[in-house]
Parts: structure tokens; sequence; C-alpha cells
């Protein structure tokens, strides 16, 4: 039976930032904050998928902030998560062309002072789309690309969970994946700029 | 990139990696900071690095997203569950009680005292004389021919028999003289307890109910039904059935 744990803010970001009990951490943030997160978007125009989406996005912007170091603990987690998901939610109705109606049902929280992480969850729609590019490659290339730059694979490891013959293979495998993916981004070159501004900014 | 040997592309690709021997390191990051070119071809490795690791994990989180839903699930699956249930249980209760109402007032609207009269009506008869016996009267006797208006017109100078009430009672009945044949059947009764006999008292009062329920006097045949369907000794007991009470009560509730 899996054991609920929920972290002190220091040691949730400390586990984000390392990649250390990523998935219970993740599984914490869901605990303690989906449902009051996803009845600001529903209670604000969106429908339950959309809460679901904007969670999601939230969760993932936050593990990239704190990875790149950008969150450094001038707030909360509840906080941060909160503006996160305010910008997201507001983004996505101005994306749609919708505006959110002047009585805002926000409900703010105690500890809660409103924060402008807009800059940080700026360029929603290029990393959308570097991620549909992504998921235009092949099942192989992604695997192979995932396995090495997020799972931080050896090419030992992934020849045992893959099918090829040897560890050559793989890595010739591993870069032409990597060089089309390139290629692919670069043949959007206002999305390249933005991103290299963006991922590495 | 097209300026690029392919060489020279799997070296930044090892760089990125970290992956590049430390003297071809050394080599290239010389190289980066003389070729703004070769700078650009490397941050857009960079940048498709990063992709990867944003799609990661995106991926990553979407698969907790679905396992975190499937958690919060149950609890809502079980009070769908439970809520279904409930529905279920109040729309068949609304059901049977809608066909419920529907047969009762079905039956309030259908039942009549005739019906009632007519499902339950037996012509009496007589026990067959197999000796041929001649003593029998003239009642009796016309009453077996079916000749019922000579019975209701006989004139005795001796009062009747309980017998010869209960046959008389039944020729008004079958004339459809039913204030008639309700006190012949009355007098039955009233012979009988006053010799403190019994002879025809249960059919009198069998017949007698049905004809109270035809003239509408439901009090008056509900008192005898009861009583019949009370008493298991009385021939008639298996006759009276709690269907026969009931649609008699509700004729008396209209």
């Amino acid at each position: 039976m899996e054991v609920i744990r929920n972290f002190p803010d220091s040691e949730l970001v400390d586990n984000l930032r390392n990649g250390k009990k990523l998935e219970e951490s993740i599984k914490a943030i869901y605990r303690s904050y989906f449902d009051s997160l996803s009845w600001y978007v529903m209670n604000n125009s969106g429908n339950r998928q959309d809460a679901e989406d904007i969670f999601q996005e939230v969760i993932v912007n936050f593990i990239d902030l704190v990875q790149k170091d950008k969150f450094r603990g001038e707030s909360t987690v509840k906080t941060f998560l909160f503006s996160l998901n305010r910008f997201a939610w507001l983004n996505e109705l101005k994306r749609r062309g919708k505006a959110l109606a002047r009585e805002e049902k926000y409900e703010k929280a105690q500890d809660q002072t409103e924060l402008d992480t807009s800059y940080l969850m700026s360029n929603r729609e290029e990393k959308a789309e570097l991620v549909r590019l992504v998921g235009e490659l092949g099942d192989t290339c992604q695997k192979i690309l995932v396995l090495f730059y997020y799972e931080n694979m050896s090419m030992r490891e992934i020849l045992d969970v893959t099918d090829y013959e040897n560890e050559q293979v793989v890595r010739n495998k591993k870069y032409k994946c990597l060089k089309q993916l390139e290629k692919m981004i670069n043949e959007n070159p206002a999305l390249k700029e933005t991103l290299k501004n963006l991922l590495h900014g | 990139m097209d300026n690029f040997t392919h060489e020279m592309s799997e070296k930044l690709v090892q760089y990125l990696d970290g992956t590049l021997p430390v003297s071809e390191k050394e080599m290239l990051e010389q190289q980066l900071k003389e070729d703004n070119n070769l700078q650009e071809e490397l941050k857009s490795l960079q940048v498709t690095r990063d992709a990867v690791r944003l799609f990661g994990l995106k991926q990553k989180v979407a698969g907790i997203h679905t396992q975190m839903m499937k958690e919060k699930q149950p609890k809502v699956n079980q009070l769908y569950t439970s809520r279904k249930i409930i529905r279920y249980a109040m729309a068949i209760a609304a059901s049977i009680l809608l066909l419920f109402a529907g047969y009762t007032v079905y039956n309030l609207i259908t039942i009549t005292p005739e019906k009632i009269f007519a499902a339950n009506f037996q012509s009496y008869e007589l026990v067959t004389n197999r000796d041929g016996n001649d003593s029998e009267s003239f009642i009796l006797k016309s009453y077996r021919e079916k000749k019922y208006a000579a019975i209701t017109d006989a004139v005795y100078d001796d009062s009747f028999s309980a017998e010869e009430f209960f046959i008389r009672g039944l020729a008004f009945t079958e004339q459809n003289n039913i204030d008639s044949a309700i006190t012949s059947l009355k007098k039955v009764l009233e012979v009988n307890k006053t010799a403190s006999k019994s002879a025809y008292n249960d059919e009198a009062e069998y017949y007698l109910a049905l004809l109270y329920v035809k003239n509408k006097e439901y009090s008056e045949a509900l008192e005898l039904l009861t009583k019949i369907s009370e008493s298991s000794d009385h021939l008639y007991h298996e006759r009276v059935s709690g269907k026969l009470i009931r649609d008699v009560k509700k004729l008396k509730k209209r």
C-alpha cells in the first residue's frame, strides 16, 4: 500500500530540484492543491477538463522553474502555485478570446499575497508547440530521447530496454533523432528564437 | 547547421551530452568562443534537448495525473454509485407507487356494485330430489322449474319457513326485485333466530350481503361479509375473499 506523505515546502522543493522522490512529491502537490486550484478554474468560466489541463501545466512549469532555480522560496509553494494557476488560466481565456467576468471568484488563502508570475509563465503557446513537435517524432525516437535526456539513462541502460544490437547503434539512433527534432524546431524560426530565450533565459 | 560537417555536429552533440573526451572538449570550447555559427548550433541543440526534457516532464506529470484522478475517482464513483442506487430505488418506488395509484384509480373508476354482484352471484341450486319425492313444497318445486314469478306470487295462510323465505329471496333476486329479495332473506335470519335454528342461515347471509352491495347498502354488506370472512366454518367462508371486502370498502368510500 502506498504511503501518502505531505512534505514541508523546503523538502518538496528540494525533491523537485534534485529529482528525488519526484513522483511522491508530485502526488503530494496533487493532494494538497488540485482541488483548490481546479476550483478557481471551474468557477471562472472553465470546466473540469480545463482545470485538469491547467493544473498539469502548472505542475510542469513549477518543476521546470524549480529545476532552473527560478523559485527561491520568496513565497510559499501554495501562493506560487495559485499565482501560476491564475495566470495560466487568464492567459488561456485570453487566448480563447474570452474575457473573465469582473467579479472574479478567486479566494485568496490567508497567507497568500498577489504574485506576479506572468513572466515565468510566458510563451505558453510556444512551449505547447514545442511539446507537440516532440510528440510528432516517431515512438522510437521519442523513447530514446526521453530515456537519455529526461530519465538520464546511459546508453547501456537504454540498450537493455530496446531491441538494438549494441550501444553504438543506440547512440547513432539517438543522434539521428535529436537532429531530426532540431530540424523540426528550426523550421519554425520564430519558435526557435522564442525558445532560446525561454528555455535558456 | 548545413555549414557544419557531420563530424562537427556529432562532436557538438557529445559536448552537449557531456561525453566528449576532455582533450577534444577544450578544443571545442576554444572554437566556440571564436565561431558564432558554432555557438548558434550549440544553442539550437540545447533548445532541442530542453524540449525533450520538457516533453519528458509533461509525460511524467500526465502519468501521475491519470493516477491521481483515479485516486480521486473512487470517492466520486462511490458517491455516484450510492446516489445511483438511491435514484434507482426512488424511481422503482415511484413506479410502484404510480402503478399502485393507477391501479387504485382504475379500480375506483371501474368497480361498480353491479360488477361485484355479477362476479360473485351464482344462482342457487337446490339439492337434486333423487327419490322423486312428491312431498316437495310448491315453492321448492317451482324454483327447481325456474318458475320464479309463481314463487313470489304465492300466498300462504301460514307463514313461510326459513327454507321458503330463502327460496323466495332467490326468486325475487332472479327477477331483479332486490328490495323484496333483501326482505325475504332477512326473514330467514329472523325466523331462525326466533326458532333457534340455523337452516339456510349461511346461504341467506351470503346472498343477502351480495344484495346489499347491489343495493348500495355497503355498511350492511360489509358487516355480513366480514362475519363470513372471519368464520372459518361458515359455508361461504371460501367465497368471501379479501379483495371482495376491499372492493366493497372502496365503493363505500366513494
